[in-house]
């Protein structure tokens, strides 16, 4: 009994002296396997092969020496990294669920020519706490296939050897550009192994039954399905905050690469570059100064569902920062290249693109709608 | 790629028999609403036209909030009437390109669940051959107008164009459509013949015998394709004549089934198969007047494949099939790569 009670005292004493588990190793296991990063408390010391990005109050991240027991300055967070690599089965559409891509990426040596890491910055705006690998390979997914979708990326059936490889180098550059990682691999695979197309199809065959019922249900199940609605259409303000400390972190990144691209000479593409470099710095302005979100004027509070209409444009706001990351991979290789005609389209993109951040982020200040305007 | 049009026009039937014509316009947006329905003297209505065209945006990839579209009516529908609702869709997705005709659309059809995509009914029974018709046997889906199956329904279905040539002022594109039930389960894999769960209604014996073989032998060479599935194939077009529909139905079901990739617009393809069970694509005839036809009929994302034999001699093709954003693959067989 004595035993315990000093042991609890010793924790207690430890926890009040902020001794966080001094020296313990960070549970490393699954680094590298299923998990790319995990946090890391102050003073522990980095796992064999693990990189470790230390990321501040205000986002600005560094990489600490490899090997070395973790110093964290007050505010700072620390995260450890496998670079792995890692294998992930992809699927470009949604509508072929037996087709896909096996891609194996890693985190590569950090390039010595750029200020901050694209994947560090990709911990400090988007992993929020562990970041699994399965998380991870669902964002590239949806990534992947937006970029198809949108016809930036091509992969049609039957697809050619030359056709796969303009495919190749496009998703390549992608995944550097947005996720910081290098695809090490990518083929095609047949994925009839893990998913059956058709106890997809029974499954909602099954789903549709049970949802058929309801509306016969409906008088009985009213008052009962009134709280629920009411409990999902409750405002989620991290939702909000995490958009835009995305906004935040990444925008004046965009630009700083988007300024750096290279160019084909002429003064018209000068001037649409310097237009859409313009915009984009008020974008980053409107974002710095965007009023908070429960508030319609300073200590008057915003009513539920203009808090959810906020959010909503706050979430698609960050969509389109996507696009435009998407966007800058494209240009980037196009630049390479040197092929001169695809950049009147490119541009064209990045007007539409640059124009719906500003439209969300305009519908995102606004308070109230009153009477859509003609 | 051709430019964007300022205006378009779609037609519907309305119950007392007349015919209404949607118009949407594109102008710049400046702060204004994304979009604009009017209808004279009916507020309820616009609103309704508002909402169905904002819930049918949302299973469009690509936004784009610098233009304003106005949209526009020029007759009254009755009070409960919903059959306008597919015209003003799809003149909303003509005017910003989305959706590319080729001749002038007469279209009828409403749905409750427009932001999936789906179209669940019509209520006109004498439309004209060449309307387009929403709900089941017509399109049950917006996506279905280039073939993709509805990644959210309980049926597959895709469907894939040839071309239908004669030498005529009728030649066109013919689509297949191929859906896929999953078939019942009874634990033994080799029942019965593939060709027993095939279901072709319409055409005539021999040409159901020939698609029944085509799409048995082409399953065999996928090895996923054997005694999964309960098919119905139809065809836009029951009376033709030739095989070279074989290569646009193969590709159907491939996509239907899940197991290719889709493409971005149409699949338009001809081509025919003396051994679909190794996957190997053979030439058919008349090369020249096919190519020309689907040329004419080609839109951006479309993807159009041919035999490899024709591959010699189709640069000009090609180039020309690029300029209006269609791509060109000359398969010698299917599957990837």
């Amino acid at each position: 009994m004595g035993t315990i009670a000093a042991v609890t005292t010793m924790t207690t004493i430890a926890r009040l002296f902020g001794w966080r588990g001094r020296g313990a190793p960070v549970e490393a296991s699954a680094l590298g396997v299923a998990m790319i990063a995990m946090p890391m408390a102050a003073g522990g010391v980095l796992p064999a092969g693990c990189g470790a990005v230390v990321i501040d109050t205000g986002g600005r991240t560094r990489r600490a020496p490899e090997g070395s027991r973790l110093q964290l300055a007050p505010g700072e967070s620390a995260y450890v990294f496998h670079p792995g690599p890692y294998t992930a089965d992809l699927a470009p559409f949604a509508a072929a669920p037996e087709i896909g891509l096996q891609v194996s990426f890693a985190v590569d040596n950090p390039d010595p020519r750029v200020a901050q890491q694209r994947f560090d910055l990709f911990l400090a705006s988007e992993a929020q706490g562990p970041l699994a690998l399965a998380q991870f390979s669902r964002a590239i997914e949806a990534a992947l296939q937006r970029a198809l979708a949108q016809g930036n990326l091509d992969l049609p059936p039957c697809t050619s050897p030359a056709e796969w490889n303009a495919f190749r180098a496009g998703f390549n550059q992608l995944l550097y550009v947005r996720f910081g990682v290098t695809v090490e691999e990518c083929v095609p695979v047949d994925l009839g192994e893990s998913v059956d197309f058709a106890a997809v199809l029974i499954a909602r065959t099954l789903a549709q039954q049970q949802l058929a019922p309801a509306p016969v249900l409906a008088l009985a199940a009213a008052p009962v399905a009134c709280p629920a609605r009411a409990m999902i259409a409750a405002p989620d303000p991290l939702a909000d905050a995490r958009a835009l400390r995305r906004l935040f972190l990444e925008l004046p990144c965009v630009m700083c690469a988007l300024r750096l691209a290279v160019l084909p000479p002429g003064l018209l593409l000068f001037r649409r570059h310097q237009d859409v470099l313009r915009r984009l710095d008020l974008v980053s302005v409107a974002v710095s100064t965007m009023p908070a979100l429960a508030l319609a004027a300073p200590g008057v509070a915003l009513a539920a569902h203009q808090q959810l209409r906020r959010i909503h444009h706050s979430r698609r706001a960050v969509g389109a920062l996507d696009e435009a990351w998407a966007l800058l991979a494209r240009l980037q290789l196009s630049g390479a290249a040197q092929r001169e005609t695809e950049f009147d389209g490119l541009f064209d993109d990045a007007a539409r693109i640059v124009a719906n951040l500003e439209y969300e982020l305009g519908e995102r200040r606004m308070a109230t709608v009153d009477g859509a305007p003609a | 790629m051709s430019a964007l049009p300022d205006s378009a026009e779609c037609r519907s039937l309305l119950a007392d028999g007349s015919v209404m014509t949607v118009t949407a316009t594109r102008r710049p947006r400046f702060d204004r609403a994304d979009v604009k329905c009017n209808a004279a003297h009916a507020p309820q209505l616009a609103g309704r036209m508002l909402t169905v065209v904002r819930l049918a945006r949302h299973t469009e990839a690509r936004f784009d909030s610098r233009d304003q579209v106005v949209i526009s009516i020029d007759r009254q529908p009755g009070e409960h009437e919903r059959d306008w609702e597919l015209a003003v869709v799809l003149a909303d997705r003509m005017v910003r390109g989305v959706y590319r005709p080729a001749a002038p659309v007469l279209a009828n059809g409403w749905s409750d669940d427009w932001q999936l995509g789906r179209v669940d009914g019509r209520d006109t029974i004498d439309a004209p051959a060449h309307a387009l018709l929403g709900g089941p046997g017509g399109l049950a889906h917006l996506g279905m107008l280039t073939g993709q199956p509805d990644a959210a329904a309980a049926v597959a279905s895709a469907r894939a164009w040839f071309p239908l040539h004669s030498g005529g002022v009728h030649d066109s594109l013919c689509w297949v459509e191929v859906s896929v039930y999953p078939a019942p389960h009874d634990g033994n894999a080799n029942h019965g013949e593939e060709g027993d769960s095939i279901a072709v209604p319409g055409l005539d014996a021999t040409q159901q015998l020939a698609v029944r073989r085509a799409l048995a032998g082409a399953r065999h060479f996928d090895v996923r394709g054997l005694g999964r599935w309960r098919s119905v194939v139809r065809f836009g077009q029951p009376r033709f004549h030739g095989n070279s529909f074989e290569l646009a139905l193969v590709m159907a079901d491939r996509i239907a089934r899940g197991r290719e990739f889709v493409p971005r617009g149409r699949i338009i393809a001809t081509g025919c198969s003396s051994a679909w069970h190794a996957g190997r694509v053979d030439p058919v005839d008349g090369c020249a007047p096919k190519c020309a036809l689907i040329l004419r009929h080609a839109a951006p994302g479309d993807r159009i494949l041919l035999p490899a034999a024709w591959a010699s001699g189709l640069d000009a093709f090609v180039r020309a099939a690029a300029e209006k954003g269609a791509s060109v693959a000359c398969i010698e067989r299917i599957g990837i790569i």
